[in-house]
């Protein structure tokens, strides 16, 4: 690596510093324990979407359902979790996620269906499900969900929230698979070119599919997460989180075009994304103007990214 | 060519900062409470935040606002970064009943009142809750709707978002007064989010499949004004009744032209002043009723004319 590129990698830590610092300066809330506890809260879930985006996005794909899928392993874990417990509602919403995951992957590597096309298509008709199965109301039980999981959503081990231990640990785990395995290395392959990959033996079709299972099941959990904290199965959350987690893993230097990006990278991407939010309320910044802000970071990190591509 | 890459990028962080800087954020002084709505974009809750500021400026309060958007999770985020903000109180109005007890949580862990305006929650840490008496309003519209019918006809109902108390009990006092009239019939009934689009989605589906609808209950003036296109549209106009709810100022227009039956008024203006009146009360010690109702009036051609906002 060039000293020049080296540094460019270092863009979105750099932003995030200067955002913090920045922050810092205009209110001194910000750097309250309370408010640094909830910016970790309030990006545990999205981290862990944006895990599972960069693991398609580097394969050279895209996933538009994961907001879907994160509302249906919701529901689905608050369901089953109501008939048969905490541990087989939570495997099943998992699992819920990943078949969504599996069933996008199939399409797409298999039947060569544009990934844009055939997410767009899942992420409407597992929307549909989800309404199916729970009648479109909330799905919280007679009395609730049980106690235990419900602190799940609010509780803390040694000082920090369960919600955020699930994206730490899980992100020394996938960045070990994406890039100390020979299966993480076929994937940045796959993504880099595919052609050139499959000449020298890799079996593409089955990493493109496997991309998508890791996106399915990482939404799955981030949807388990996410009726954690709401108290409740949500058929209506995790509308637009698509947007988010994908705005999130440019901002972390991914390409669009496959074959970069990486974890941890991405995870900045999402503190970004929830430290600007967090930032324009502390700062008591109108709400039109904190859509006009994000929608111009967006538009600024894509263009980071186009121009460190050209070199 | 690293420097102008670093230059986009913090130039998108720096609009977004800098747009945060006119409010008086250093006024540390001045009592300031919190506001999280449902959505920052449905005229209701436009006019509702306009008295909430206005009855604030008159008490010297400042007012902090955070958006949800219909989003749970960006809810309780606004609210924990209201706490963390430090404001005096907090006026919420929670996007459903359940799902957003997390932020009930968080200000009850700081000590700080939260007052439910119009939605309410099931959450033990909500301090008052100030609302209509939802199922009695319900009741008076079906009551003019099966008068004006003569106690025949298909109805169809177009519902409010699943899981909002709100809706549920409007839509459970008109069916309960619908069910005593044998000879009118709800056919059609869907839940969804308040929008004009929608409106005039579900109102041509339901004229559609019943071309001789008698009338369109909405649960809100917005999905009533898409209604009432598609009834137009389907040139049924005065044949088909849509009914409204909260009064706003395009739909009294839309009754004075004859385009809307009746609307219900709530003022949503006066339930801001109320809101932050019932905040200022619990402030200073006084006792106050968990429970507040705010008086509705029937609007129809009979006294529109005195309701419509002066030019």
């Amino acid at each position: 690596m060039t000293h020049r590129s080296r540094l460019a990698g270092q863009i979105p830590l750099l932003s995030l510093i200067v955002l913090c610092a920045v922050t810092a300066l205009l209110t001194d809330r910000f750097v309250s324990p309370l408010n640094l506890t909830n910016i970790l809260v309030q990006s545990s879930i999205m981290a862990v979407i944006a895990m599972g985006m960069t693991f398609v996005i580097v394969g050279g794909g895209f996933d538009l359902s994961v907001g879907s899928t994160a509302a249906l392993a919701g529901c689905v874990a608050a369901m089953v979790m109501l008939e048969a417990g905490i541990t087989v509602g939570v495997i099943a919403g998992i699992i819920a996620g990943a078949l969504v995951g599996l069933a996008n992957g199939l399409v797409i590597a298999f039947l060569n269906v544009n990934a844009f096309i055939t997410t767009l298509g899942t992420m409407v008709l597992v929307r549909g499900i989800v309404f199916l199965l729970t009648g479109g109301a909330p799905v919280s039980g007679e009395t609730g969900l049980p106690g235990e999981f419900i602190a799940f959503g609010s509780e803390r081990l040694f000082g920090i929230h369960y919600l955020v231990w699930a994206p730490m640990l899980l992100l020394a785990m996938l960045s070990f698979v994406l890039q100390a395995t020979p299966y993480g290395r076929r994937v940045y392959a796959t993504g880099g070119g595919r052609e050139a990959a499959y000449l020298s033996g890799v079996p593409v079709r089955r990493v493109i599919a496997s991309t998508y299972v890791w996106c399915g099941a990482l939404a799955g959990i981030a949807g388990v997460m996410l009726a954690a904290r709401l108290q409740s199965g949500q058929p209506t959350a995790g509308e637009f989180y698509e947007l988010t987690a994908i705005a999130a893993v440019v901002l972390g230097g991914a390409s669009l075009h496959g074959g970069e990006g990486t974890l941890y990278k991405s995870v900045i991407g999402v503190f970004i994304m929830i430290v600007l939010g967090n930032a324009l309320n502390l700062l008591n910044v109108d709400s039109y103007w904190q859509r006009v802000a994000v929608g111009a970071v967006i538009i600024a990190a894509a263009a980071a990214e186009r121009l460190r591509s050209e070199h | 060519m690293l420097k102008p890459r670093f230059a986009v990028l913090a130039a998108g962080l720096a609009v977004a900062v800098s747009l945060a800087i006119p409010p008086a954020a250093s006024a540390q002084e001045k009592t300031t409470i919190g506001v999280s709505l449902a959505q920052d974009d449905n005229p209701f809750y436009i006019a509702m935040l306009r008295g909430i500021r206005a009855r604030a400026q008159e008490l010297g309060w400042d007012v902090a606002t955070v958006s949800a958007n219909e989003d749970k999770l960006k809810q309780i985020n606004g609210v924990q970064d209201l706490v963390a903000r430090g404001v005096k109180g907090i006026l919420i109005s929670p996007i459903d009943a359940v799902g957003v007890n997390a932020a009930y949580d968080a200000a009850a862990a700081a000590k700080i009142p939260i007052v439910s305006v119009a939605r309410g929650s099931s959450s033990p840490n909500q301090t008052i809750h100030v609302a209509m008496d939802e199922k009695r309003i319900g009741r008076d519209i079906a009551e003019w709707t099966a008068k004006k019918l003569g106690g025949k006809g298909k109805v169809a109902l177009l519902m409010g978002p699943s899981g909002a108390p709100t809706f549920k009990n409007l839509g459970d006092g008109y069916s309960e007064v619908m069910a005593k009239y044998p000879e009118i019939h709800i056919v059609f009934r869907s839940d969804g989010p308040l929008t004009r689009e929608r409106g005039v989605k579900q109102a041509e589906d339901a004229l559609v499949a019943h071309p001789d609808l008698a009338a369109i209950y909405t649960a809100n003036d917005d999905v009533a004004l898409g209604a009432m296109q598609a009834v137009n549209a389907a040139n049924r106009k005065g044949k088909t009744l849509v009914t409204g709810m909260n009064g706003v100022p395009p739909a009294l227009r839309a009754v004075k032209e004859e385009n809307l039956a009746m609307t219900v008024e709530l003022n949503p203006v006066e339930w801001g002043r109320l809101g932050v009146d019932v905040l200022a009360a619990f402030l200073k010690g006084e006792k106050v009723d968990p429970r507040v109702f705010i008086k509705h009036v029937i609007i129809d051609g009979t006294n529109v004319d005195a309701k419509l906002p002066k030019t």
